[in-house]
């Protein structure tokens, strides 16, 4: 499954401006992006698995980079929650 | 006419780049060293244009369009896009617009159904192997995206076919061209996905070794195992287009070695055309 707006979202974080922006200022940026409020709060808690099932894994990848996620961190969370 | 005068692969994995400080000393110095033979083997064939067949990894395409294969068809195109590819010494690369259109068009007389493009940003998949294999000068190049990354993805059997649909383009166009092909990507890593950080090495050694023979043998291999050993692993299809142009003959393994670090089976190949 693909959730298009999420998706949009992930990508249009690989700019750089965008994901210093984002990350300054979370809601924000989330605000531009018409995202379910369940998409919305996985997000807020960094809910790798509820998102996984939702975008390509490449892109959910780039967003977790672009916020500052380390990768033991993001593997952990992919393998448990 | 133009000629097919060499065949290349290598993995390209970002942190390649990104961690290579981290990578282990014996680690980073054969993979610098196969890089570098597959800079020395390029050089030595002497190509006027490189097509460098390669996925996109959402610097161009996004799921409003998601092509199985595009053609750049320009006479210049971007380069990488990444923040962390600044180091990259190509901002703008030179294309080869009548040769790729050439392809694009012989294609769609043979029954394929590329897309193409006036304009692509050529990310890291494409670029880390041109920078590691230090070209003093870079050949014009022709830009192939094979989609790897967001199924459906294109069959394992048609990437093979597309490598054939190559050699007859490149043998078909009528300037004396010296062309030559690097596919790029694989061997096993895993991206955004359970597993990710998982090198299969016995998979990849496996795969190489049925690099050696029948392509059908090959094909049937990868059709069984890709599923389960890592999402990135689906990039083996740029190798298999650098085969098919080589006609499924002459596979010599530059080398191999599973990189922890940079969480990729790093693979490194040539083909006797």
């Amino acid at each position: 499954m693909r959730d298009y707006e999420l998706s949009r979202f992930f990508f249009d974080l690989q700019s750089p401006a965008l994901a210093a922006e984002f990350r300054a200022d979370r809601n924000a940026i989330m605000g531009r992006y018409p995202l379910a409020p369940e998409v919305r709060e996985a997000i807020a808690r960094n809910d790798v698995p509820f998102l996984a099932q939702r975008t390509n894994a490449y892109l959910l990848r780039y967003y977790f980079f672009a916020v500052g996620m380390k990768d033991d961190e993001f593997i952990r969370r992919l393998k448990h929650g | 006419m133009a000629e097919l005068v060499g065949a290349f692969a290598s993995s390209h994995g970002p942190l390649i780049i990104r961690e290579w400080e981290r990578v282990p000393a014996q680690e980073k110095a054969r993979m610098s060293a196969a890089f570098g033979e597959l800079g020395k083997r390029l050089r030595a064939a002497r190509p006027d244009v490189l097509v460098v067949v390669s996925p996109d990894h959402w610097s161009n395409f996004f799921l409003d369009n998601v092509p199985a294969v595009c053609i750049g068809v320009a006479e210049a195109h971007d380069g990488p896009p990444e923040p962390w590819m600044k180091g990259f010494p190509h901002r703008e690369i030179r294309g080869h617009g009548p040769l790729g259109l050439h392809i694009a068009q012989t294609a769609l007389e043979e029954g394929f159904e590329p897309s193409v493009s006036h304009r692509l940003k050529l990310d890291h998949g494409f670029c880390i192997p041109l920078w590691r294999m230090a070209l003093e000068r870079l050949p014009r190049i022709v830009p192939i995206v094979v989609n790897s990354i967001e199924p459906p993805l294109p069959s394992l059997a048609r990437c093979y076919e597309w490598g054939s649909l190559l050699r007859k383009a490149i043998g078909s166009f009528p300037d004396p061209l010296r062309v030559a092909i690097l596919g790029t990507g694989g061997l096993s890593h895993s991206i955004g996905e359970p597993t990710m950080g998982a090198i299969y090495e016995d998979f990849d050694r496996e795969t190489i070794r049925r690099f050696g023979g029948p392509p059908d043998d090959l094909i049937r291999y990868l059709d069984e195992q890709l599923p389960t050993h890592g999402n990135g692993s689906e990039e083996v299809r740029n190798w298999l287009v650098a085969h098919g142009a080589a006609g499924g003959r002459g596979f010599e393994l530059v080398d191999y070695l599973p990189v922890p670090t940079v969480i990729v089976g790093c693979g490194f190949a040539s083909w006797k055309t």
